[in-house]
């Protein structure tokens, strides 16, 4: 009866295991592939997907998505972790309300809402233009769309709602106990900030660091619809050349090259996450 | 416990309804979208519908985009009739995707230009070209674009734009700059990589090439005829110049996709596309060049650069690649421009 | 003894400052899109010089929203409801018994978590184009479904890290089958924490763009999809007036939420005092 039960319960994952294994081994596969021109066939075994990743282009792609994954990362705790706190420690409901509302909504309007909005805000004649030119702060409109600085503003934009949740979870589990002690003993508040609070919402921080980082490493509307072909990134051209070209063998190496380099990323992210946790520990 | 069963039965029948497939019996067009989608709904649908009485459904996307899903839904087309560029029409025909036509079902079809017959299974709709599109108003009074060569004046840094979708015209213009043509243009690459600095941007389709230049985002495009007429129409001031060594030569197609359940409807299609009313009023709303020989154009539009109703326009004003060896070049070119240009 | 240290005045000042600069931030695409959805020319600008209503029409009747939003119901609603059933069950086979390849199982349902929604989208496109079977609803749900699944497994284990296990092993002991004990103890007791999990699920399936657009066809394309394609072919203020739509109709549902189920502890972000 037990087993039976255990099967039920079980099997069906297998079952969507198996699907996700299978889509997985389809891209492994066809990195190996020769590509033929033309067709939706491909040739024998081949390595050549893999040195033709050797070209500018897709050295820039590798080199603008790590630049994106840590520059978004930093940038959103810096963000996240102020409206993170008052959303913990205010004490107005409404305010509180008002916090969580602005912080949430936009984790539930998906990319293509979000990444519009910050086209109307970057373009030439957008709203950050319109502003800068008519308070005279620039002479001709500054160039934010089809760059990787407006790329990454629309990205930490679109980052801060998971940040901010992780880190509040991390900061909400902080035992105040620690924060009176410290103050009973003399710590001012800024001192018992960097002391005690900081270190102790360090998981909340790593959680909220490697979340994000794995996200904007994944991150596709925003820089194909930002970006606009000239930030490329590996899932911009993993799109170009898997649905707008075809060329599944060379979309295949690119994501196998792009799984390899984040795991390498993340994998060294674990080492230096381990170091901070230290600083948590207790 | 009875209110989740309840739930839970309201959830299944919503489920159920909504995965009941759709078995409406409408013909279903593939075409570009934006502005071409209103231009064959306006003048081709419309009247499609008014005569059968059948609606007609749209699967839009850029050009290769539709290749790609035409290939992937392969026996199974997801449209009827596909209106495609003539050279890209010929990759469709080498991948067995369009249906061999019966010329006789499309009457109009014997009033078609010389230029407009492409190939047993695709042809011609209308015509365009792609030439230098500008805001006036943007851009130093001096430069009149006689040639294309005024491209690459240093005046014009981080200006311009042309298609990601499809560098031929640059490239071939190139070419024909250094002395050669679009077959040997690989003598136009130094020319070309010299450019490099004036690109601002890179259009990924119809829509996005109209947006740039209207919010003078790139005040300087390798653009679409039409496309241009078409902002001028929304108030938007662009001056259309045919450089003196010609404009690229553009024909969009139409083919029948293999597979189809409605190939009466499809030809009937066709043959209202290609009749003299409608291609008037494609020529009067989008300034293309007629396909047919008889269309009535009137003497303004026939004034416009780009809008083509005589032979000595068809041979003297066009730069003509031809359609094979463009379809064949496309995937390299796409490439090389993606790799050399857009980096 | 009540000792609270008032903080001094620039850091009162500042603190709130500061978060109101970030919350401008944050809000600031909003109110640009609000304002230039009301833009009665077609072209996109800011400021708008004159006004109209029109684009909220267009957002609502445009086919193709419509078509999306029908094709984005089917797949949430048949996605969510069957990762939640096999999370749910996947979840306590995991937490309450012992079978060969449990981690590896588990990290396998996980990973979509890490892996880029693209590369999982190319490989399923990858996959049918080699089969030829077409790319329908099928595929589509499959696709969703294997996105989800872990956050129903994550949500269900936070429940059932608050589950009290010594009330399944009384009704045990009083001599309940696993079977009978599962469905009268084990499922009720997690509800809240199933509804949260299908919730959430349905919420990331609903929002999914880049995977759902290497794996639909123009008539299976989801709501995402569908105004991906709108940004590309036509410039007017349209996709605009959707978003406001979209965004107030969020804000509303969650305030509503808040107000009723209070947000913060479901979330996990209220302090235990």
């Amino acid at each position: 009866m037990r087993s039976r039960l255990k099967f039920f319960l079980v099997f069906p994952s297998v079952l969507v295991a198996l699907g996700v294994c299978v889509a997985l081994l389809s891209v492994f596969q066809f990195s190996l592939r020769a590509y033929i021109p033309g067709s939706l066939e491909v040739g024998g075994f081949t390595l050549a997907n893999f040195t033709g990743l050797s070209k500018p282009i897709y050295q820039t792609a590798f080199w603008n998505t790590l630049a994106l994954s840590v520059e978004t990362t930093l940038w959103t705790l810096l963000v996240g972790y102020p409206l993170a706190y008052a959303l913990v420690r205010v004490r107005d409901r409404l305010l509180k309300s008002f916090i969580l509302i602005v912080s949430i909504t936009p984790l539930f309007l998906g990319e293509i809402v979000r990444t519009y909005t910050w086209i109307i805000v970057l373009g030439s004649n957008g709203f950050a233009n319109s502003l800068l030119l008519k308070m005279g702060l620039v002479d001709t409109p500054l160039p934010l769309m089809f760059t990787k600085l407006g790329v990454l503003i629309a990205l930490v934009h679109i980052t801060i709602p998971v940040v901010v949740l992780m880190l509040a979870t991390g900061i909400a589990h902080i035992d105040r106990d620690y924060e009176k002690a410290a103050q009973s003993l003399g710590a001012g508040p800024i001192q018992t900030f960097l002391t005690v609070t900081l270190p102790l919402s360090m998981p909340g921080i790593i959680a909220a660091m490697t979340t994000s980082f794995a996200w904007t490493f994944s991150a596709f509307a925003t820089p194909q619809m930002i970006g606009g072909g000239r930030v490329p990134t590996i899932s911009t051209l993993v799109y170009q050349l898997g649905l707008a070209s075809t060329n599944f063998p060379f979309a295949a190496s690119l994501s196998v090259a792009g799984l390899l380099f984040t795991t390498a990323a993340l994998a060294m992210m674990g080492v230096g996450t381990r170091r901070l946790k230290k600083l948590g520990a207790h | 416990m009875i209110k989740k069963y309840l739930a839970g039965g309201v959830l299944a029948a919503l489920m159920a309804v909504g995965s009941v497939a759709q078995a409406q019996d409408a013909l279903v067009v593939s075409t570009w979208g934006g502005s071409f989608r209103d231009l064959i709904d306006e003048n081709i649908s419309k009247e499609f519908t008014r005569q059968t009485g059948v609606p007609v459904k749209y699967v839009t996307g850029g050009t290769i985009d539709r290749l790609n899903k035409a290939k992937l839904a392969g026996s199974n087309p997801e449209s009827d009739i596909t209106f495609t560029t003539s050279h890209i029409g010929f990759l469709y025909v080498a991948s067995n995707l369009f249906e061999p036509l019966d010329f006789k079902k499309i009457p109009n079809y014997a009033n078609i230009v010389e230029r407009g017959k492409l190939s047993p299974f695709h042809i011609g709709s209308w015509a365009y070209v792609y030439t230098i599109g500008y805001r006036p108003d943007l851009v130093p009074a001096n430069i009149k674009f006689d040639s294309w060569n005024d491209l690459w004046n240093p005046a014009l840094k981080g200006k311009l734009a042309s298609p990601d979708f499809d560098p031929s015209h640059i490239i071939t213009v190139s070419a024909i700059l250094s002395g050669a043509d679009a077959k040997s243009w690989a003598k136009g690459q130094d020319k070309l990589k010299a450019l490099k600095p004036n690109f601002k941007a890179f259009y990924t389709n119809d829509a996005n090439s109209q947006q740039l230049i209207a919010t003078g985002e790139t005040p300087v495009q390798v653009l679409l005829s039409m496309n241009a007429y078409y902002m001028i129409s929304q108030g938007v001031k662009i001056n259309v110049v045919i450089p003196k060594e010609g404009a690229v030569l553009g024909i969009d197609s139409m083919g029948i996709m293999k597979g189809t359940k409605r190939q009466e409807l499809a030809y009937k299609f066709m043959n209202i596309a290609l009749s003299p009313d409608v291609q008037s009023k494609i020529v009067a709303m989008k300034k293309a060049s007629p396909i047919i020989k008889n269309a009535k154009v009137s003497p303004e539009d026939a004034k416009l650069p780009g809008v083509f109703t005589t032979e000595q326009q068809w041979n003297t004003q066009a730069i003509l690649i031809d359609h094979k060896f463009r379809a064949e070049e496309t995937a390299a070119w796409r490439k090389w421009f993606t790799e050399n240009m857009m980096n | 003894m009540k000792h609270r240290p008032s903080l001094p005045l620039a850091l009162r000042i500042a603190g709130p400052a500061l978060i109101v600069l970030l919350l401008g931030f944050v809000l600031l695409p909003v109110i640009v899109v609000t304002i230039a959805s009301f833009n009665e020319k077609a072209l996109l600008s800011f400021p708008p010089q004159s006004w109209s209503l029109k684009w909220f029409e267009r957002a609502l009747t445009y086919p193709d929203f419509r078509g999306g939003f029908r094709a984005s119901i089917i797949a949430t609603l048949w996605s969510s409801t069957i990762a939640l059933v096999i999370g749910t069950g996947m979840a306590i086979a995991i937490k309450r018994f012992e079978f060969p390849g449990k981690n590896t199982l588990e990290a396998i349902l996980l990973s979509p978590l890490v892996i880029p929604h693209f590369t999982l989208g190319l490989g399923l496109l990858i996959l049918v184009s080699q089969l030829g079977a077409g790319r329908g609803y099928g595929l589509l749900i499959a696709c969703h479904v294997m996105l989800v699944l872990p956050f129903v497994l994550r949500s269900v284990y936070v429940s059932m890290e608050n589950l009290d296990e010594r009330l399944e092993q009384v009704a045990s002991s009083l001599g309940a089958s696993p079977v009978r004990v599962l469905f009268t103890i084990t499922v009720p007791l997690l509800s809240p924490g199933l509804f949260g999990g299908w919730l959430f699920a349905a919420i990331m399936s609903f929002s999914e763009f880049t995977a759902s657009l290497f794996v639909t066809t123009q008539a299976t394309q989801t709501l995402p999809v569908a105004m991906y394609n709108y940004v590309r072919e036509y410039a007017d203020p349209t996709l605009a007036a959707l978003s406001v739509l979209y965004i107030f109709t969020t804000a509303v549902a969650l305030i509503i939420a808040n107000f009723f189920l209070g947000l913060g502890r479901i979330l996990n972000i209220e302090e235990s005092h």
